[in-house]
């Protein structure tokens, strides 16, 4: 699969730094947009999530898209941000069987593909299980 | 205003066309339908239905493209909805006849999906996540669908054979259908123990991807009932938009709403998953939790459904509607349910929108 640099790049802060949105009225947004999904207003200002919260149900997945043959089977999971949003995200670092809904998660950055002919690698945030002994 | 009416279908078997490109099928959608007419169409507008085709045929201009090969000169408009652009050209055509401005409209649905392998095709059907972050991170939609059905299941207190029970209904149906992709019956057993796509969504549970194309002509009273005696009546068309959500299908729910009160005979649903078969339903009326365990007493999906029937993306919304008219006729050549009303919904993958479409007799 064909990497395209600016079509990564401009989503830097979606992908990299958990970048969304928050309105006056209280909604926070994930990915950020201008325009409140809820109360339509455009009083959103921009925050950085901090990437902690709750996985609230998740799904091991065995069908794959090309570029992501690495990382079969996927974990993915509706996780509950601290800050508000309920969003479907991949996780990592999952051993089998360990996933139980309740689990506290952190976002993280990983290897999400590579373009197979430059090699050119695209990252991104991922989530894994916080665990014992984690701070 | 003008009543708007659908003068006549065509549809062509769902299956893997490696003979025929996206235009071959689309004209052979047309040439049937024009069998069926009395007079020499020609439409005033040309809609072509269509999701996928810059991903999987490298095509833009369908409906110029469409109108040359036919010969006719007419207002073409390609209209993409994701899987809900049937139901959205259906209704775009319903408005322009009632303006009164056209007098008929031309509607073709196709789509190629037959050519790729699963991982392409969830590439291709992933177009419908977001760009900035899930479509980037390499989701796809099966595992929204899985985690939708995990929720419910909690909620309901309900086991995977719960929802085992929609695609052995729709393969029964299916079987009995010409125009069918997977034309044959399933038993619980073969479902339960299907491969697992995204625990605990099995292959049963998803659409069948596939190539077809579907025809219709619309046109006003006037002119309809030159063309043929067989005819439906439009008679209303509502739609919503809403997010993805869990435990519901809002879109479907607003759709229904801008209806009106309506009690349909027979219905034709989008159920691009076992669960949005459950949600749609549930939407409508039928008890929550439990709307999968009364199909016997459900007359939905008389085609076999996207399980069955098989999914043709941006063409789907045209079989359905076809369906619903040959229903109402008493011409459908599968498995019949009398009626004079029906009702088609419309949605694309994971519900984002929908479009209701009233057709009677
Ligand atoms: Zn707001």
């Amino acid at each position: 699969m064909n990497v395209f640099p600016p079509q990564v790049w401009r989503e830097k802060e979606t992908l990299y730094r958990l970048i969304g949105g928050k309105c006056n009225c209280g909604n926070v947004i994930f990915p950020y947009s201008p325009v409140c999904n809820k109360c339509g207003s455009t009083s959103v200002s921009k925050i950085k999530l901090s990437g902690k919260g709750i996985l609230l149900q998740y799904t091991v997945t065995y069908q794959h898209r090309p570029g992501f043959e690495k990382t079969q089977p996927t974990y993915v999971g509706l996780i509950k941000l601290q800050e508000g949003p309920e969003i479907i995200a991949p996780l990592t670092d999952v051993d089998e069987g360990e996933l139980k809904e309740g689990d506290k998660v952190e976002a993280v950055i990983r290897r999400i593909k590579s373009d197979s002919n430059n090699g050119l690698i695209v990252y991104g945030t991922k989530f894994r299980l916080i665990k014992d002994g984690d701070k | 205003m003008p009543n708007v009416l659908i003068s006549a279908t065509s549809m062509i078997k769902i299956d893997r066309y490696y003979e025929y490109d996206l235009m071959d099928l689309a004209t052979q959608a047309v040439v049937k339908l024009l069998e069926k007419t009395n007079e020499n169409i020609k439409p005033d507008v040309v809609i072509f239905s269509n999701t996928y085709a810059e991903k999987t045929v490298s095509q833009v201009s369908l409906a110029s493209k469409l109108c040359n090969n036919l010969g006719i000169s007419a207002m073409p408009i390609r209209i993409e909805n994701g899987d809900a652009s049937g139901g959205a050209a259906v209704s775009t055509a319903y408005y322009l006849l009632k303006s009164g401005e056209i007098k008929s409209a031309l509607i073709v649905g196709a789509e190629k999906m037959g050519d790729f392998p699963a991982s392409y095709l969830n590439e291709i059907v992933s177009e419908n996540l977001n760009e900035k972050y899930q479509e980037k991170v390499g989701l796809t939609t099966q595992s929204f669908s899985a985690i939708q059905m995990k929720e419910y299941m909690k909620k309901y207190g309900v086991t995977y054979d719960y929802f085992a029970q929609w695609p052995v209904y729709m393969h029964k149906y299916g079987s009995e259908n010409p125009y069918a992709y997977l034309k044959f019956p399933v038993d619980l057993k073969t479902v339960k123990e299907s491969q697992l796509v995204s625990d605990p969504l099995r292959i049963f549970d998803t659409a069948a991807r596939a190539d077809g194309a579907s025809a219709i002509l619309m046109t006003n009273e006037e002119l309809g009932k030159k063309i043929s005696e067989n005819y439906v009546k439009v008679k209303a068309v509502g739609f919503s938009t809403s997010e993805f959500r869990i435990g519901e299908i809002p879109s479907v729910h607003g759709a229904l709403k801008t209806l009106g009160d309506v009690k349909a005979d027979l219905m034709e649903i989008h159920d691009s998953f076992s669960i949005n078969a459950a949600l749609i339903l549930e939407e409508m009326g039928y008890p929550r939790g439990k709307s999968l365990d009364n199909l016997n007493e459900i007359p939905v999906n008389p085609s076999g459904g996207l399980k069955s029937r098989g999914y043709p993306g941006g063409a789907t919304g045209i079989y359905q509607v076809s369906e619903i008219t040959q229903q109402l006729l008493g011409v459908f050549p599968g498995h019949r349910i009398s009626g004079n009303k029906g009702l088609v919904i419309s949605t694309d993958e994971l519900g984002t929108s929908a479009y209701t479409i009233l057709l009677e007799r």
